[in-house]
């Protein structure tokens, strides 16, 4: 056993060691032990460089709200973590940690020659030192500021870890497993409450597994504790959750909890997260986070062996390590005189217990005394001294006025001090409950709740274990009580060294004047009692200020141990009361969160959904190039042997446009509309007429916004009087089903029609080209297929393969086309059937580039690539889809604004390069004089280009101002490296007669 | 140091997740006013509560809307179906969606854990024999608790993947047993 083991103290598991290494150096400790307790068990305190004056730093804390012990953790490739509180981080066999923020060694650091400068980095020092010249900012001085000041390094490997995610309701949700949330519990639980407990603790109990002295209904705390986790765990209606931390608290009582589930093994279960968040809707919530001891101000507070005086007592009675073997007590709060006895019990040397009060308790002056250990009652401390540990402090009495006299130098490897506790108030912040200032303990506290919620224990400023368990069960028993559960309370006595009196002290008064005496206050962002100081004298009055100002609070640790701190020394330099300084903001995470705990299972294939078609199957077998489309993939092109994507698409256009092409357009919108309404909505909807459009019979339909603007288009059919099949586009279709649904619950209840989306009912299949009827002849029943039965925009339902069939005689290319619609689970067979059946007339299947190349040729707009949500059907050519007689559809009185009719719109035209080898930039703009001085006067830009294969050129279309009257006019693009000119031209490329629409 | 207690760790029952039988499956949106002519069509009369089924042998009508409602058959018996709402003199929609859904029966003593770890839905608290729509991630599903243990998750074919993934992986995440 370690020199530094106590033998009869602890819960660590002595039968069992675990090996780890700090900075390559290996070390022994036990199950039970964080990384901080089993480092002071081998006599480690230095573990890290502060943030900007690299200075010497050994732990200040035993829990979470450690400021300088932050670590890098190496648990193998994929899992480096950077900034990990050793004080939290428990040690498992093999663990391999590293110090961070020094170079080249902990112990030799040379960014520590900041510390010497000290004077240079004040509050504000970068807004004033590197304010010339004023390009150095971002080349020199940021990046070195950067190199040298900072934390841990962050990870260059993706995550090999997986996070998982879970939602949980209760009844009531506690926060905090120390006694108050304990009491809670079982209150809430014996009423027949569903209850969740977390505590971000390795074991529940809070301050009870660090208490040798209380007792509770006669039996040890430890017992108590251990009989109260049986019973809850016994009730089967009560989740207790370790390791698990409140992070958030949210609206309505969603609280956010992270789970730890593995970072503590050595070997975990294949399967098993790393870590869990859960988001927990609670109907009653009951916070018992318990305080946070504050450090005292005071020169020379950070070096390493100066700890929280709590902190020592929790190292010593929970893990049995002593933290040093001379001790300081140095004080303004009753609570260090306890810990001064444990320690002086557990033999460690206790020079003296130094108190800036003048007076104190006789029953803490009788025991100091009776154990031996010096008093120094109105005292202060105005120095320590040791190179990377504090080897003495340097202690003064505070004369009458308060002036320190002259010092005494005490020798001791540790100065523990405590400046009382501060409640935790971050989750009652975070739900916006309103906090009030407590005069009497200098300490904010939980005051009117905004949500079902309320604080039990030391959280209230309640410090002593009787109140714990009383106002615990009270709020167990009245969340309890609200959620729908009565039941008698508990009722608990316990015997205690009640002993929690303090005074609050903004920093100790100190006898020394020298520029280079630091007192902290925010240990981790390196901001001393002078530079609030300053931040005041400089002007910033509010709090808010002063914190951006100085830093102070903005570290990882959001300022648990010195938010109160700088608050009481800008009120002292302020001359205002605490409460009209104000108080920062506290924000979730309560405690910094991984991001993969945020992430969840969204990482790798389900980082999102990948949606595929019935015959994405057959397009991977033969190796299509995808793309994603809204959420889904399409296949983007074929290609055969080495083909590039230009070569792929002209052989899939020329194979269309000279035999057949077989596309999957099964990711259309598809939107059943029926009801005997059915017309007399589509009328009010789209800009078309629909009343006289025959059963058996499509069109292509307009759907505009109010506003007149293009929303969404597709071709639409009518099957019967009273139903339609309408299509959308792929990224539209969920857009225009809302639409629909919301025209129809607001506009127009009184209409007899209902919209079902069939979008995934559906597999489509679009045959195009001149062979397209021969491939379906033989296999399609029902449905006479001739030009004269079945023309150009007709459907009809009939069977293929004996399988249901609905054929739309449409196309989107310019060629004869058909649009096979059977039901989804059944697209793939079809689809393979017609490959074979389209062999002899050497059937292609084609992508989407080809899909856009062709109807480019034919200018068929997408909408979103030639719309851009200010296009009106007149600027795209479409007007002529307006019903022109109709008295109403949405968009028609936005179509006649005056910015909608007036001339100098931007048009859809088509643009011909006057190199028909050159295609176009998509969106390239266009002006009209290439000699203009930048900035030139764009005019247009371009929507669509492609080379057409059908035209042996380039083709593009562009929304050019005016341009339907410029037909023949030369316009301009000029690029980076030239500028093309092109003439405007016709949207219709290729059979501008329509002629093979008939084929 | 104390063991991690957690109740649910006591459920030895494995999760099981399973495509459903393929089922005629039909979106029917009708005045509630005419509810139980809609019914006599169905053969099962209609459940009168968003959330509630009837069940007649194995045909099966769930409410989802106010108007609307799913009903469930026999394959076989689907297009006799469709036939007789045909002949429904009061003014509906009914539209076949056998083919965009595919259903799932996701069972065991961890089913509703499982569920719950995308669905923000309390599925301890929903009562067996009712439906609702809720999400499974970023998916619309539609989920029946069949009985305290068995659920039927039903989404449009194409999420079904992303949904069966990631009950896979919750799957081994409750093997795992932490």
């Amino acid at each position: 056993m370690s020199r530094f083991r106590v033998a009869d103290r602890g819960r660590i598991e002595r039968s069992r060691t675990l090996s780890f290494t700090f900075d390559g150096q290996r070390y022994q400790g036990h199950p039970g032990d964080t990384l901080a307790s089993a480092l002071l068990a081998n006599g480690v305190h230095l573990v890290g460089r502060s943030f900007k004056y690299h200075r010497p730093r050994g732990f200040l804390a035993a829990g979470s709200e450690e400021p300088n012990a932050l670590v890098g953790v190496d648990r193998g490739p994929g899992r480096y973590e950077p900034n990990t509180r050793a004080t939290v981080l428990e040690l498992f066999e093999g663990l391999k940690a590293t110090s961070q923020n020094r170079w080249p060694s902990l112990s030799l650091d040379v960014g520590a020659v900041n510390d010497a400068l000290g004077p240079l980095f004040t509050a504000g020092f970068y807004y004033k030192t590197f304010m010339w010249p004023k390009g150095f900012w971002n080349k020199v001085y940021e990046p070195v500021i950067r190199h040298a000041a900072g934390l841990g390094r962050a990870p260059d490997k993706a995550d090999a870890d997986t996070y998982a995610s879970r939602y949980a309701h209760c009844d009531v949700l506690v926060v905090g497993a120390g006694p108050a949330g304990l009491a809670a519990a079982l209150a809430s639980a014996r009423a027949g409450a569903k209850v969740m407990v977390a505590d971000e603790g390795a074991e529940m109990g809070g301050a009870l597994l660090s208490d040798l002295s209380s007792r509770v209904d006669g039996v040890p705390a430890s017992q108590w504790l251990a009989d109260t986790l049986d019973e809850l765990a016994s009730l089967g209606t009560v989740t207790l959750l370790p390791r698990t931390t409140a992070i958030g608290y949210y609206h309505q009582n969603m609280v956010g909890l992270c789970q730890r589930v593995t970072d503590h093994l050595a070997n975990a279960p294949s399967g098993a997260p790393r870590e869990r968040l859960w988001r927990v809707r609670a109907s009653q919530v009951v916070l018992a986070q318990g305080a946070i001891e504050k450090p005292l101000v005071f020169a020379g507070n950070d070096r390493p062996g100066v700890m929280l005086a709590g902190a020592a007592r929790t190292y010593l009675n929970r893990y049995g390590v002593k933290v040093g073997e001379r001790a300081l007590v140095v004080t303004a709060h009753d609570s260090a005189w306890e810990a001064a006895f444990d320690l002086k019990q557990a033999g460690i040397a206790v020079p003296a217990i130094l108190d800036t009060r003048r007076a104190v308790s006789d029953a803490l002056l009788a025991k100091a005394s009776a154990l031996g250990i010096e008093t120094l009652l109105g005292w202060t401390v105005s120095g320590t001294a040791g190179r990377l540990r504090v080897s003495s402090a340097t202690v003064n009495p505070l004369g009458p006025s308060g002036k320190p006299g002259a010092g005494r130098r005490i020798d001791c490897d540790c100065v523990l001090m405590s400046g009382g506790w501060t409640p935790s108030v971050h989750l009652f912040s975070h739900s916006m409950g309103k906090l009030e200032w407590s005069e009497a303990l200098q300490a904010y506290l939980p005051g009117e709740p905004r949500e079902a919620l309320r604080c039990a224990g030391a959280g209230t400023g309640v410090f002593t274990l009787q109140g714990a368990l009383e106002t615990g069960v009270e709020a167990g028993a009245a969340a309890a009580r609200d959620a729908g559960f009565a039941g008698d309370a508990p009722r608990f006595a316990a015997q205690e060294e009640a002993a929690s009196a303090g005074e609050a002290k903004a920093d100790l008064p100190s006898a020394s004047g020298s520029a280079y005496a630091k007192a902290f206050v925010d240990f981790q962002n390196d901001v001393t009692a002078k530079d609030v100081r300053l931040a005041v004298r400089e002007g910033f009055r509010s709090i808010e200020h002063i914190k951006r100002y100085t830093t102070t609070g903005m570290a990882t640790d959001q300022g648990k141990t010195s938010n109160i701190n700088g608050l009481a020394i800008a009120s002292g330099a302020l001359g205002k009361p605490v409460p009209q300084v104000g108080l920062t903001t506290f924000r979730p995470p309560f405690t910094p969160t991984t991001f993969g705990a945020f992430i969840g299972y969204a990482k790798g294939e389900l980082f999102d959904v990948t949606r595929k078609t019935p015959i994405d199957s057959w397009a991977e077998r033969n190796r299509a190039v995808f793309e994603p489309v809204a959420l889904w993939r399409r296949a983007r092109y074929f290609p055969k042997g080495g083909e590039s994507m230009e070569e792929a698409v002209r052989r899939e256009c020329r194979a269309t446009r000279s035999s057949v092409g077989i596309f999957d357009a099964s990711t259309l919108g598809k939107i059943e509309v029926v009801g005997p309404d059915a017309a007399e909505f589509l009328n009010r909807l789209y800009v078309n007429a629909w009343t006289k459009l025959a059963p058996g019979r499509c069109r292509y339909g307009l759907l505009l916004g109010e506003d007149g603007f293009i929303r969404d288009d597709g071709v639409v059919g009518r099957l019967a009087q009273d139903r339609f099949h309408v299509t959308t586009t792929t990224g539209g279709a969920p857009r225009v089903l809302s639409i629909m649904e919301d025209y129809l619950q607001t506009e127009w209840p009184d209409l007899k029609v209902w919209v079902t989306s069939t979008t995934e009912e559906w597999a489509v299949i679009a045959l195009n080209g001149p062979d397209a009827r021969r491939v379906l002849e033989g296999l399609v029943e029902g449905i006479d297929l001739s030009p004269e039965a079945f023309p150009h925009m007709a459907v009809a339902e009939g069977t293929i393969m004996g399988l249901p069939l609905r054929l739309f005689r449409v196309s989107f290319t310019g060629e004869l086309g058909f649009e096979v619609n059977v039901p989804a689970r059944h697209g793939l067979a079809v689809w393979e059937r017609l490959i074979e059946a389209g062999r002899p007339y050497g059937i292609c299947p084609y992508g989407t580039e080809t899909m856009h190349v062709l109807r480019a040729e034919k200018g068929y707009i997408i909408v979103g690539q030639e719309t851009d949500g200010t296009v009106t059907p007149g600027d795209a050519g479409l007007g002529w889809a307006i019903g022109k007689a109709k008295p109403d559809f949405v968009g028609k009185r936005g179509l006649a604004r005056p910015d909608l009719v007036a001339s100098g719109r931007r048009q859809l035209v088509g643009l011909l390069t006057d190199d028909p080898g050159h295609v176009l930039e998509e969106g390239a703009q266009i002006v009209l004089d290439p000699a203009q001085s930048v900035p030139m006067k764009m005019v247009g830009h371009v929507t669509s280009s492609y080379w057409s294969e059908a035209l042996g050129r380039s083709i593009a279309l562009a929304l050019v101002e005016n341009g339907q009257a410029l037909h023949g006019a030369t316009v301009h693009v000029p690029m980076p490296d030239a500028t093309f000119t092109a003439q405007v031209a016709g949207t219709v490329f290729y059979d501008p007669k329509g002629e093979r629409l008939n084929g | 140091m104390l063991k991690t207690l957690d109740p649910l760790d006591t459920a030895v029952l494995p999760l099981r997740v399973a495509p459903a039988p393929a089922l005629a499956r039909f979106t029917l949106r009708i005045d509630p006013a005419s509810r139980s002519m809609a019914g006599q069509a169905f053969g099962v009369s209609l459940p009168e509560r968003i959330g509630a089924l009837s069940q007649e042998g194995d045909r099966r009508a769930v409410q989802l809307g106010p108007d609307e409602w799913v009903l469930y058959a026999p394959e076989a018996e689907g297009q006799a179906l469709a036939g007789r709402f045909r002949s429904l003199a009061e003014p509906h929609s009914l539209v076949a969606t056998g083919d965009r859904e595919l259903a799932f029966l996701v069972e065991g003593a961890r089913a509703a854990t499982a569920l719950m770890a995308a669905c923000p839905l309390d599925l301890d608290a929903m009562a067996a024999g009712t439906a609702t729509r809720t999400v499974f991630d970023k998916v619309a599903i539609l989920l029946v608790k069949e009985s305290g243990e068995r659920f039927r998750v039903e989404c449009w074919r194409s999420f079904a993947p992303h949904l069966v993934g990631l009950l896979a992986v919750i799957e081994r995440e409750l093997a795992a047993g932490l």
